[in-house]
């Protein structure tokens, strides 16, 4: 038995606590994502009719969100939007974190004087806000959803590729790996069968940080005029078309902007609960 | 001491050289011929023209030659002429760059000013209903979008209660989007500070201070924030990086006369000379920026100044 | 008869509120002016806890139970401000590890300083005096250069000393040394302890040694108490306990030590 060490008064919230932020976020993200995929039969008009109603109105019964500069209905926009943000924010992912996943562990696995080089690099490019990365990147490629998900994508590979590389150099210091090596198991079978395993469940953590980040620059990027473009209602474009009538009808400003809230917090919640419930400093305290 | 110093500057250099090296490469990201893309946007499409350019911005040389062409003029101070205008677009961007450090100081600092008093309150209540507020304060800012929020602060502030005006530059305007920046960089920062704190204050070290009968507060203030200070200092770089990131969005939302705005209008138009510009200047100011931070925590941990 | 130091009364520790399991239950013994007394027992025994207890430096949530009577207060029952005053001014305390308690952003002249302005509202400069004076004390060659010093430019043993020093500078009446030496070279080991006697002799302080390790306790304790499991086991002066100890327990922890029944054996420790 270890001697107290004296903390500062610690109350007796810790453990509900972290419970609360993965069942809080679980229960956000549940609804959007249901929202998005229920979108083209849940919603109630056509996402890009105009005049499904008259211009401008605030919520009412038929238009829950209200309607904007153009009549659509706004509830059904945003609902399409989730489908749109959800969708972006999974493929960038997925395809950012693959890639980030292999050059990290290329690069942990690679000969001292490449590696040094390869970090370098990857550190140089880290230092850029990613927003700001896909955004330089969109502005070559052209907007475009497809143009902006691949940018988004590549600006969230430094990323996993620096964590991934940190997890990895740790695991492979670890004797097991160096068995394998003496082994002469090749680097990508070992990387493969022996490391990924073991980095798989922290990288699960680091997986759910980039959506948030990943959401983020979608909506920046549409709202820009960059990503995805109007009249498709990715939730930033919406915002972005009905700038100039924010003044006559703040619902135009609200809801889009509520709906990219709460899906970056639930992401945020589930990431930060997955994190203290694997910590192990967080568990002795709340024993 | 000199030896830290002079290889984080070396650092610094290389880390601008590759950037520049990269933004004179990143037009052959461009899908199709550029010059093509670039001539669509301002009308005519001339063969003549088209080589013309093709020949003066040296695309038909060899790629690495072309880079080395970028970097040679950019040490120099020449980084090309915009499409539009033919002007130069290191001027360009020069003119408007302390809009944009004014506006990303006012930014930082107002987000340590909110955040590090946040995050310590949150330490020092650890577990505790203000731990949670605040805690669920920061990860509210996070989670909001920077450009929504300067919509928002427009709507209120400007609009509808008619405090600040609506866009522009001057000292006056500064304040709503250094609030925007701000508010949302707090909620790093203050997380940050909450996490430096908890792990100090767990340290052996405090444990000695109490024993010494030092009254709470300067424990807290003294023996705890000193080193949290420094530590976080580490991190400002990070913040930093990220609130120019964002800065870049809130100059277009408030119509922030800095190079922000400037790269978002290159970009719609596809002035590609400008947003190259644009990334040479932007990364090399954030080199510099996390160089000094850098360099400002050596000087400050004293396990990093003596040896 | 000389009034003890401080008296421990029936103390009991228990975490997790006042029906939670006991760390410490039915402790008691005295600390006497110019006497060592040495608080023995293995990991989780509870002696840590005890210190803890006296300074009253344990979580709010953890029940403490007894009374400990020190110049006329109850530690058990006093207040924040009152405990912060007599921390580090009557009652000093060292700790285990040199390495981690020592502030590394902050000079040793700061940290020596400090107990001095805030105790005895001395002035910076006064203080320094004080403090120089305490590093020569307790055999520091040099002490300018180690006060302009930050703690990681000093070695363990130094830093230990330095620990020390800084207790002493307010001279109290009651020093608390938990595990001083565990962290420390054999050698080094044996320097502090002389230099706990060499103090002892010096100013009557009554000194509280926590130890794990019963060769220190053979080589300086006056009287010994053994704790196993949150009790007392044994308690009484060191011809006693460790020469003809009474309980199985207090014997199987001399045994454990061979270097030190040898010795016994032998004859020939400190008398």
């Amino acid at each position: 038995m270890t001697d107290t060490t004296t903390n500062t008064r610690p109350g007796r919230l810790p453990a509900a606590l972290r419970q609360w932020n993965i069942a809080v976020g679980a229960l956000i993200l549940g609804i959007v994502v249901l929202a998005a995929i229920l979108a083209p039969w849940v919603a109630p008009y056509d996402p890009f009719k105009m005049a499904s109603g008259p211009r401008l109105t605030g919520p009412t019964a038929a238009h829950w969100f209200g309607t904007d500069e153009l009549g659509r209905d706004l509830f059904s926009r945003v609902l399409l939007g989730a489908r749109l943000s959800l969708g972006i924010g999974f493929a960038a992912v997925a395809v950012g974190l693959v890639f980030g996943v292999i050059f990290g562990m290329v690069i942990a696995f690679s000969p001292e004087r490449v590696k040094a080089l390869l970090l370098r690099i990857v550190d140089v490019v880290y230092s850029f806000p990613d927003t700001l990365l896909a955004l330089a990147l969109v502005a070559f490629m052209g907007p475009g959803v497809e143009n902006a998900t691949i940018a988004i994508a590549i600006s969230l590979i430094p990323f996993y590729a620096r964590v991934t590389y940190g997890l990895a150099a740790v695991e492979r210091a670890k004797p097991y790996v160096e068995a394998a090596q003496i082994a002469q198991a090749a680097p990508a079978r070992i990387m493969r069968i022996q490391v990924l395993p073991n980095i798989l469940q922290s990288l699960i953590v680091i997986g759910s940080i980039g959506f948030s980040s990943a959401i983020l620059s979608a909506a920046g990027l549409s709202f820009l005029g960059l990503g995805v473009q109007p009249p498709s209602p990715e939730w930033g474009s919406i915002l972005a078309s009905g700038r100039n009538y924010i003044s006559r009808a703040p619902w135009i400003l609200i809801f889009p902007g509520l709906a990219i809230c709460l899906t970056v917090l639930s992401f945020n919640l589930i990431g930060d609960g997955i994190r203290d419930f694997t910590d192990p400093k967080s568990r002795r305290r709340r024993t | 001491m000199l030896f830290f110093v002079a290889r984080r500057l070396f650092t610094a250099f290389i880390t601008i050289l590759v950037v520049v090296i990269l933004a004179g490469v990143l037009i052959h990201v461009v899908p199709g011929d550029p010059i093509t893309a670039m001539m669509a946007q301002s009308g005519s499409a001339d063969a003549e023209d088209i080589a013309r350019l093709t020949a003066q911005y040296g695309l038909d040389q060899p790629i690495w030659k072309q880079a080395l062409l970028y970097v040679g003029n950019a040490l120099q101070g020449d980084l090309g002429n915009t499409i539009r205008g033919g002007e130069p677009v290191a001027e360009l961007l020069l003119d408007r760059l302390p809009n944009t450090i004014a506006l990303a100081v006012a930014g930082l600092g107002t987000a340590l000013v909110l955040g590090i008093p946040m995050g310590f309150i949150a330490a020092v209540n650890r577990g505790r209903a203000a731990d949670f507020a605040v805690m669920l304060i920061a990860i509210l800012g996070v989670s909001i979008p920077g450009f929504w929020m300067g919509l928002t602060f427009i709507q209120v502030f400007s609009l509808h209660l008619g405090w600040f005006p609506v866009a522009g530059t001057s000292a006056r305007n500064i304040v709503l989007p250094a609030l925007t920046l701000g508010v949302v960089h707090s909620a790093l920062v203050a997380r940050m500070t909450r996490s430096a704190l908890v792990d100090i204050l767990n340290e052996d070290y405090i444990r000695t201070a109490r024993a010494r009968g030092l009254r709470e507060r300067q424990v807290l203030l003294v023996h705890a924030m000193r080193p949290a200070m420094i530590s976080v200092v580490t991190v400002v770089g990070l913040v930093f990086a990220h609130l120019l990131g964002g800065q870049v969005i809130t100059e277009n939302v408030f119509s922030w006369n800095g190079i922000g705005r400037l790269a978002i209008q290159a970009m719609l138009q596809r002035d590609y000379p400008l947003v190259q510009g644009f990334i040479v200047i932007f990364a090399t100011s954030i080199v510099l920026v996390t160089t000094m931070l850098d360099l400002l925590y050596g000087l400050l941990d004293p396990r990093v100044r003596r040896r | 008869m000389t009034e003890a130091l401080i008296s421990v009364r029936d103390l009991s520790i228990r975490y997790g509120g006042p029906t939670g399991p006991a760390a410490v239950d039915g402790v008691s013994f005295d600390v006497n002016p110019g006497e060592i007394v040495a608080l023995v027992g293995e990991s989780g025994s509870g002696k840590s806890s005890v210190s803890l207890a006296i300074m009253s430096q344990l979580p709010d949530s953890v029940h403490v139970g007894g009374h400990i009577l020190f110049e006329g207060h109850d530690l058990a029952a006093c207040g924040r401000r009152e405990m912060e005053d007599i921390r580090g001014n009557r009652i000093g305390m060292i700790f285990q590890e040199p390495m981690t308690c020592l502030n590394p952003v902050l000079s040793i002249a700061r940290q020596m300083t400090e107990g001095l302005v805030r105790h005895r509202a001395m002035s910076r400069s006064a203080a320094r005096t004080r403090a120089l004076q305490a590093l020569a004390d307790v055999g520091i060659p040099e002490p300018e250069r180690v006060m302009s010093s930050f703690p990681h430019e000093l070695s363990g043993g130094m830093r230990q000393r330095v620990m020390i020093a800084a207790a002493l500078t307010l001279e109290p009446s009651l020093l608390i040394a938990d595990e001083p030496t565990t962290a420390l070279d054999v050698t080094v080991q044996a320097q502090v302890l002389d230099l706990l006697v060499e103090i002892r002799n010096r100013t009557g302080d009554g000194v509280l040694l926590i130890t794990h390790d019963i060769g220190v306790v053979a080589e300086v304790a006056d009287r010994v108490v053994v704790m196993q499991g949150g009790r007392v086991v044994e308690h009484g002066p060191w011809e006693q306990v460790i020469r003809a100890p009474r309980e199985a327990y207090t014997k199987a922890l001399i045994g454990a030590h061979m270097s030190l029944e040898e010795a016994l054996t032998e004859g020939g420790l400190h008398g």
